[in-house]
């Protein structure tokens, strides 16, 4: 396994997956803040952002200008193959874990 | 309201400048965005609130840091300085070695300014040695005090005797404890050698504070005994010679004798604590030299408690301690308070200005001035540098411009220059220690505590040096460094460069006229000072100054010696005094009158022919002439007295009594004119002369022979047939006045080394303008010549600018010189000081226009001698 993937690297991995197309900071940020119910920094994100890119797990490009932006471009960003992997491994784990304690999780009990 | 729904502009640009050349189009782009998105769901204030917490987090993320490390190289540039450096110092090597003349000027100018900063250097890097040899020194502290007595506020480095006793019993956590008491001093004599030490009485734990090696002895014991004491090696040596001084007694002046236990090693120089022996505490107190319990805690004077604290929390409790001690002894005193601190080991030398310190003191305030000194110095040599390599710009801007031009980049040509005046300090240190050499001696001699002090440079004084070599490069370099690397290639190129009005010419001027100034008022001091001493030495002192030979008498009777004295031929007359007339040594005294309040006065003892002698003019009354008159009780008074007195008529005074401290009465029998019986630094006070032949310290011998050493001979032969080791000293009364006033020698020395430093600065600086001024107007000459130019005008025309200058720098000195001495600094020194006339002012004008014109003029002549077929030819 290349690196350890942490907690809210993983989900911005996987909220750049959802996204598709439309992955850049703006977006990504409010669909965190969404789903998870929790306000993240800007700053914190790109950070993240900046170090699963060294990790090679992601990859960006610029797009082009646009108006509300005060004509400046986004930073798209995709992840790459390695980036899958990561996530295929990590999915992995968890769900074998689950199934060994799936007894013990029960809500109801 | 769309105009003013923006993001806060001040914020956007402090993220902007913060990013520098960092890629953050995006993240300023995500910034705007969730701006504006914010503002559709809240208020403006708040949105901007938002954009500003948005905007620092990105400033501390992870995300800009990387960008802007990405950024922050050139493409062209490399990240190997150690490469880079080596080539500037090869560039160096070459422009300096190209440019000969240039560099020695500034080479020697820089030496000349840095020689007397290594004094300075040297100093300071010993002083913050002091007291390093300790094991213990990180935990050494003492306990000073300060005392307010409503007059004055002292700080001792002393405290009272008993907190020592008291620190070690009361607290506990507290180490060894040591009392030190400074008053064990006196005439050693072991056989019949009598040789004077000085030292200090010391609990036995003085040797487990402190780290003094034995060299002989046991540490533990041999300060246990009563009477014992430890000799350091030098002084066992003058002691013993070579005898095993252990075990052999010594009698130490009024403390009795002594049994020698232990040799010291004798201790560093940089010790705080100075003596020759050391004997114990307890043999202090057998002595009785302890105050009644109701005074000791008033002697704050000559004792020191020092103590041991490992652990530095405890210094708080320590110091409510002694704030605790401080207010149940003080507390009834209305008029007087004493507070005590806690000063570490370190702290001592170099350290505030305490009285009555153990040992060698050097505080901050005196280093402060000599820094101030040695600035007025190096500064002008660092300006001269600055000076001297930016008029050489037109020279090296096509150089720049090409660097620039082939991607050198501001901060490497900044390195280039830095590194270019680095070497010429480094350089220039090599001369500056050459100096350093030949001065040290005579700096040291003319020190106070010349005995705490060695200037013999080591390692780390080596090193202190360079790194100020280096820092000085840094300090002359910066401006020069910074003119050049912002120089614009295009322009360089062009050679019409538009910085060339900007090139510092103002500046420089400005800077050439305040080196004249500094040199003059130097020039001036020593001129104005030289003055005074002549005028001291001329002063009418009001007694007789010639033919007058003072014998001191050591320890000759005095009515052998005169008995013996007055059979020579060549000896007119004899008298004994207690002191010299005309320098300081009188003593002084509270007298009364009455019940009013008392008044200091100085006196002092003289015999019968004294006042005959000196050829004082007696006003009223009479002199101690005959027998009656001689009794202890009568005093002849000068007319100062009489005025603090407030007794008009001189005549009236014979009669009148006064009473001194001791509560003996004293009655005036005469009244003498006003005379000079101090140095000229006081004013006449109130003085009396007495009759007290036990006080008799000289002999003064009126000579009337012309052939002094013949005199001098038979004299000596008569001293020799007394039954005394002591030598003969015997010396003129003029001479001993002229010694009195040597002070103003070193003050002449030092101004006048100052001076010469200052002016041979100011004239390289001014050689190093006026060399580049011949030098860019070759051409100009050549043309005037041609025209029909004489050589005077045009030797008029070179010169007269850098001869306005002078005149400036002079306009500006005179006054503030003449000021500075006039009414502060001879006010100081004397009480009757000379006014500054115009002659003084004249001739250090004409000493300094000289010098300054002999260095213009060996340029401007040549220039101006040059026959135009060669100037025209030039470049």
């Amino acid at each position: 396994m290349k690196g350890y993937l942490g907690e809210f690297e993983e989900l911005v991995l996987l909220t750049v997956a959802s996204l598709g197309e439309d992955a850049y900071g703006v977006s990504i940020k409010g669909d965190i803040e969404q789903r998870a119910d929790r306000s993240i920094s800007i700053g914190a994100l790109h950070s993240t952002i900046s170090r699963l890119e060294e990790k090679g797990y992601l990859k960006s490009w610029l797009g082009d200008p646009t108006q509300e932006r005060g004509g400046r471009r986004k930073r798209f960003f995709e992840v790459t193959h390695d980036g899958k992997v990561a996530l295929h491994e990590v999915k992995t784990l968890r769900d074998e874990l689950w199934n060994i304690s799936k007894a013990n999780l029960d809500l109801a009990k | 309201m769309k105009s003013a729904s923006h993001p806060p502009p001040l914020v956007e640009k402090v993220f902007l400048w913060y990013c520098e050349r960092a890629m953050i189009e995006d993240l300023h782009g995500d910034l705007d965005e969730i701006f504006y998105d914010n503002l559709k769901r809240m208020s403006l204030a708040r949105a901007k609130w938002h954009y500003c917490r948005d905007a620092v987090s990105l400033m501390l993320s992870y995300s800009v840091k990387k960008r802007k490390s990405n950024a922050a190289y050139h493409p062209y540039s490399q990240n190997n300085s150690m490469a880079m450096l080596q080539n500037y110092f090869k560039i160096a090597v070459r422009t300096l070695s190209k440019q000969k003349f240039f560099t020695s000027i500034n080479v020697l100018g820089l030496s000349i300014g840095m020689s007397i900063c290594l004094l300075l250097v040297a100093m300071l890097s010993y002083i913050f040695r002091y007291d390093n040899f300790h094991k213990n020194g990180g935990s050494i502290y003492r306990v000073i005090s300060s005392t307010d007595d409503s007059q004055r506020n002292l700080e001792h480095a002393s405290s009272p005797a008993p907190i020592g006793d008291l620190l070690k019993h009361d607290l506990a956590g507290i180490g060894e404890v040591v009392r030190i008491n400074k008053t064990f001093a006196g005439d050693a004599t072991v056989d019949n050698k009598t040789i004077p030490l000085s030292g200090y009485f010391a609990d036995p734990s003085f040797l487990q504070v402190f780290t003094f090696p034995l060299l002989k002895g046991n540490a533990q014991s041999c300060l246990s005994e009563m009477n014992s004491v430890i000799l350091t090696e030098s002084a066992a040596i003058k002691m013993f010679g070579d005898k095993d001084p252990i075990g052999e007694s010594i009698t130490i002046g009024e403390f009795g004798q002594f049994e020698v236990t232990a040799i010291l090693k004798d201790h560093p120089k940089n010790s705080h604590l100075y003596f020759e022996m050391v004997a114990p505490y307890e043999s202090l107190l057998a002595y009785q030299r302890v105050h009644p319990p109701s005074e000791i805690w008033k002697e704050f004077r000559n004792n020191y408690n020092y103590f041991i604290c490992e652990d530095e929390t405890r210094l708080e409790n320590i110091n409510g301690y002694l704030s605790s001690l401080a207010n149940k002894h003080y507390k009834d005193r209305k008029t007087f308070t004493a507070s005590f601190q806690v000063q570490a080991l370190h702290n001592i030398v170099p350290g505030n200005d305490l009285v009555n310190s153990i040992g060698p003191e050097w505080d901050y305030s005196s280093f402060a001035i000599f820094g101030i000194l040695t600035l007025m110095i190096l500064l002008p040599a660092c300006f001269n540098y600055a000076s001297i390599s930016m008029s050489r710009a037109l020279k090296r801007s096509k150089e720049i411009g090409l660097r620039k031009v082939v991607g050198g980049m501001r901060g490497q040509i900044f390195m280039q220059f830095i590194v270019e005046t680095v070497v010429v300090s480094l350089l220039s240190l090599g001369g500056a220690f050459l100096i350093f050499v030949l001065i040290k001696g005579e700096f040291i001699s003319m020190l106070a505590n010349a005995d705490g002090i060695s200037l013999e440079p080591d390692f780390i004084t080596g090193l202190c040096f360079v790194v100020f070599a280096i820092v000085v490069g840094f300090a002359a370099g910066i401006v020069p460094a910074v003119y050049f690397s912002k120089i614009n290639p295009v322009n360089a190129f062009k050679s019409n460069l538009p910085f060339k009005a900007l090139s510092g010419t103002r500046l420089r001027k400005i800077l050439i006229v305040s080196q004249f100034a500094i040199s003059l008022g130097f020039i001036m001091s020593v001129v104005i000072v030289l003055n005074q001493y002549r005028a001291s030495l001329n002063h009418n002192f009001g007694f007789n100054q010639s033919n007058i030979i003072d014998v001191e008498l050591k320890d000759v009777d005095p009515q052998i010696f005169k008995n013996e004295f007055s059979r020579l031929s060549s000896i007119e007359s004899v008298s004994m005094s207690s002191g010299i007339l005309g320098t300081a040594a009188t003593a002084n005294e509270w007298v009364r009158r009455d019940a009013s309040d008392s008044v200091e006065v100085s006196s002092m003892s003289v015999d019968q022919y004294f006042i005959q002698n000196m050829e004082l003019s007696l006003l009223a009354g009479k002199t101690f002439a005959d027998a009656e008159s001689v009794q202890e009780q009568n005093v002849i008074v000068n007319e100062e007295f009489l005025k603090t007195f407030r007794i008009a008529d001189p005549s009236a005074a014979p009669g009148v009594t006064f009473t001194g401290v001791d509560g003996k009465e004293k009655k005036i029998i005469g009244v003498l004119k006003n005379f000079h019986y101090a140095s000229l630094r006081e004013s006449i006070g109130s003085f009396y002369f007495q009759y007290d032949p036990t006080l008799f310290q000289y002999a003064n011998l009126k000579v009337s022979s012309t052939d002094i050493t013949a005199s001098f001979d038979e004299m000596q032969a008569i001293w020799n047939t007394f039954k005394t080791e002591e030598k003969f000293m015997a010396r003129f009364f003029d001479d001993e006045l002229a010694d009195a006033y040597s002070f103003y020698f070193s003050m002449i020395k030092i101004c006048g080394f100052l001076g010469l430093l200052a002016i041979s600065i100011s004239c390289l600086g001014l050689l190093g303008m006026v060399v580049y001024t011949v030098e860019t107007r070759t051409k100009e000459v050549g043309v005037r010549k041609v025209m029909g130019a004489t050589d005077g005008e045009v030797l008029y025309l070179l010169s007269k600018g850098f001869m306005k200058l002078m005149l400036v720098a002079s306009i500006i000195a005179i006054p503030i010189t003449y000021l500075i001495f006039d009414k502060v600094l001879l006010g100081l020194q004397t009480a009757y000081p000379i006014r500054v006339g115009i002659v003084e002012i004249v001739i250090s004008l004409i000493v300094m226009v000289v010098l300054g014109g002999v260095t213009v003029l060996s340029q401007t002549i040549r220039a101006a001698r040059s026959k135009p077929v060669d100037t025209l030819r030039y470049e």
